[in-house]
């Protein structure tokens, strides 16, 4: 790795640091990070026989899904309104390392939520490979936080941000095997859940809280979330590239 | 000389609007250049362009030799940028703002602090170095915004406004500091809309008006280039009404009273003035004050774009509506 790649990658973690300490603690980044999931959740299971070995990895993943997604929301379309988001285009800093920069704080968000559930959920269920199930969280914290960035990417406000953000996650949520088995649902929607970044995330969380993992089943749900990763980053830095022309 | 900005015909285009139409323009190295215009005449636009904040749309753009859209990273190495509005963050303290402004330009570990410390002093905000951006003034932030442009030491620095919504005191304390940082060797490009700022700091001018460049040259060149004529103004000891005979004077067009003053239009001043020291020997008057009056820059200003001078004094607040 060439010396500009590691300084740029070094100036791309201060980005996420800095997104940390100021975005973190922000209301509505709780409410979606940390209400959300629990809500859904509980309204999905409340009433009904749940196997907690099913429920747990859709919880966690969707904790995940909304963690790491919160912090752009917020972050990415309010720093480009207020005039912010400028401090880091004139910096000698490329446009993919202020990216990874920002979606690297999402990651960070999501991963705590996401080990912060698992933690309480443990008592309730046993994880036979908490290592696996935590590489699996940490596979999963990263794609959502890329995907994150792409729907907020074309926003300058968050009040324009949101709304479309949330129709599509919780769309995903229901057609992604989290609360319903993905063999359960119609043909055509196992075709869409397939090209959902959700669907391996949860498959590769149940894998893990299953006793055995089909170790090629789980490299292939974590390659098919580096392939999504890539992919919404490189997205977003094209979307964010075409907005300052 | 060495060129620290190089700009060729530079077109920025946004939907309905062309913001910025084929300009050319260099800046020396050590310069301070004035992009000097109404608001709304692309000099903001220009500004981003050569940041890189926004894109050009044809046109190229190099800062000290590296092209901005080929080498980006390699130019904005380079400069430091104080926008018009603050790119600061208001949740942040003074001290975490400049601390991370230095690692985003990659000031090694062991400097940050130092300098920090070092830029707070200069900007006078050290005592509040520990408080939360978001409660500083206005002037305040424009200063932090100085401090962290100036962090990794760069050798050209581009201020949009730097003293728009400044009280007098304000905007003299940055014009000081801005005017002593380009003393140091720093390149300086401004824009500006205040004519006096430009006439006061800059050592050339270029003048753009609807996204073209009118003329670029010294503020003092800019001045007689528009001068078709040469005044002399002098007021005796006494008042009384002496211009019919001042105008019969030789190389005297026309005599105007202004108060207890008489303004004379002359051919040529240096023939003129020993000849009214004679007039005043003659007529047993004595000579209070006498001066020659140049154009002022506002005067250039207004035969070189043809715009009124009220233009100038339209700030972006009351342009926005407009703009959508």
């Amino acid at each position: 790795m060439s010396k500009a790649w590691l300084e740029d990658l070094k100036r791309a973690v201060y980005i996420a640091e800095k997104d940390v300490k100021i975005y973190f603690l922000k209301g509505p980044n709780l409410i979606f990070g940390l209400l959300l999931p629990i809500s859904l959740f509980l309204s999905f299971s409340i009433g009904r026989s749940v196997d907690l070995a099913f429920a747990i990895p859709g919880l966690v993943a969707i904790a995940a899904f909304f963690g790491a997604g919160a912090i752009q929301a917020i972050a990415l379309p309010l720093e480009r309104r207020t005039g912010t988001f400028n401090l880091l285009l004139t910096a000698p800093i490329s446009m993919f390392a202020i990216v990874l920069g920002k979606a690297l704080a999402g990651f960070f968000f999501g991963a705590m939520l996401s080990v912060a559930y698992t933690a309480i959920m443990i008592p309730f269920s046993p994880l036979p490979n908490l290592p696996v199930f935590f590489v699996g969280i940490m596979f999963s914290s990263f794609t959502f936080s890329a995907f994150g960035m792409l729907l907020s990417a074309p926003f300058r406000d968050i009040p324009q941000a949101m709304p479309p953000a949330t129709v599509v996650r919780i769309a995903m949520i229901f057609i992604s095997g989290v609360f319903i088995p993905l063999v359960a649902m119609p043909t055509f929607l196992q075709v869409v859940a397939y090209a959902l970044p959700l669907t391996y995330s949860v498959d590769s969380l149940r894998q893990a809280m299953s006793g055995s993992i089909n170790t090629q089943m789980f490299l292939i749900d974590l390659g098919a979330q580096v392939f999504f990763s890539l992919v919404f980053l490189a997205i977003t830095v094209w979307v964010l590239k075409k907005t300052i022309e | 000389m060495e060129i620290a900005i190089t700009v060729q015909d530079l077109t920025k285009h946004y939907p309905n609007v062309l913001a910025v139409d084929h300009i050319n323009f260099e800046v020396q190295k050590g310069e301070f250049f004035g992009f000097l215009g109404p608001n709304g005449a692309g000099k903001t636009t220009t500004i981003n362009i050569l940041t890189g904040v926004t894109k050009t749309t044809s046109g190229a753009a190099s800062i000290l030799g590296y092209n901005l859209a080929k080498e980006p990273v390699k130019a904005k190495e380079h400069i430091g940028v104080v926008p018009d509005t603050s790119n600061l963050y208001d949740e942040m303290t003074a001290w975490a703002n400049i601390i991370f402004c230095a690692k985003l330009h990659g000031v090694p570990k062991e400097k940050r602090e130092k300098r920090a410390n070092e830029l707070l002093e200069l900007v006078g905000l050290y005592d509040r170095r520990n408080d939360r951006l978001g409660t500083f003034s206005r002037g305040m932030k424009k200063r932090m915004m100085i401090a962290a442009a100036l962090v990794h030491e760069p050798e050209i620095l581009f201020l949009d406004e730097p003293t728009t919504g400044l009280d007098v005191q304000g905007a003299r304390e940055v014009r000081g500091l801005i005017r002593e940082l380009n003393r140091r060797g720093t390149t300086v490009f401004l824009t500006t809309h205040y004519l006096e700022e430009a006439d006061l700091c800059c050592q050339r001018i270029a003048i753009i008006a609807k996204g073209k460049i009118i003329t670029q040259d010294t503020p003092e060149k800019l001045k007689l280039s528009t001068q078709v004529e040469q005044v002399i103004e002098v007021s005796f000891d006494h008042t009384k009404d002496v211009s019919d005979k001042l105008k019969r004077l030789s190389h005297v067009r026309d005599v105007v009273t202004a108060g207890d003053k008489f303004r004379l239009s002359v051919d040529d001043s240096s023939e003129t003035l020993p000849l009214i020291f004679d007039f005043a020997k003659e007529n047993n008057l004595k000579i209070v004050s006498i001066n020659t009056l140049k154009p002022t820059l506002e005067d250039a200003f207004v035969k070189l774009t043809g715009l009124r001078l009220e233009v100038m004094s339209i700030e972006k607040e009351q342009m926005k509506p407009n703009r959508g």
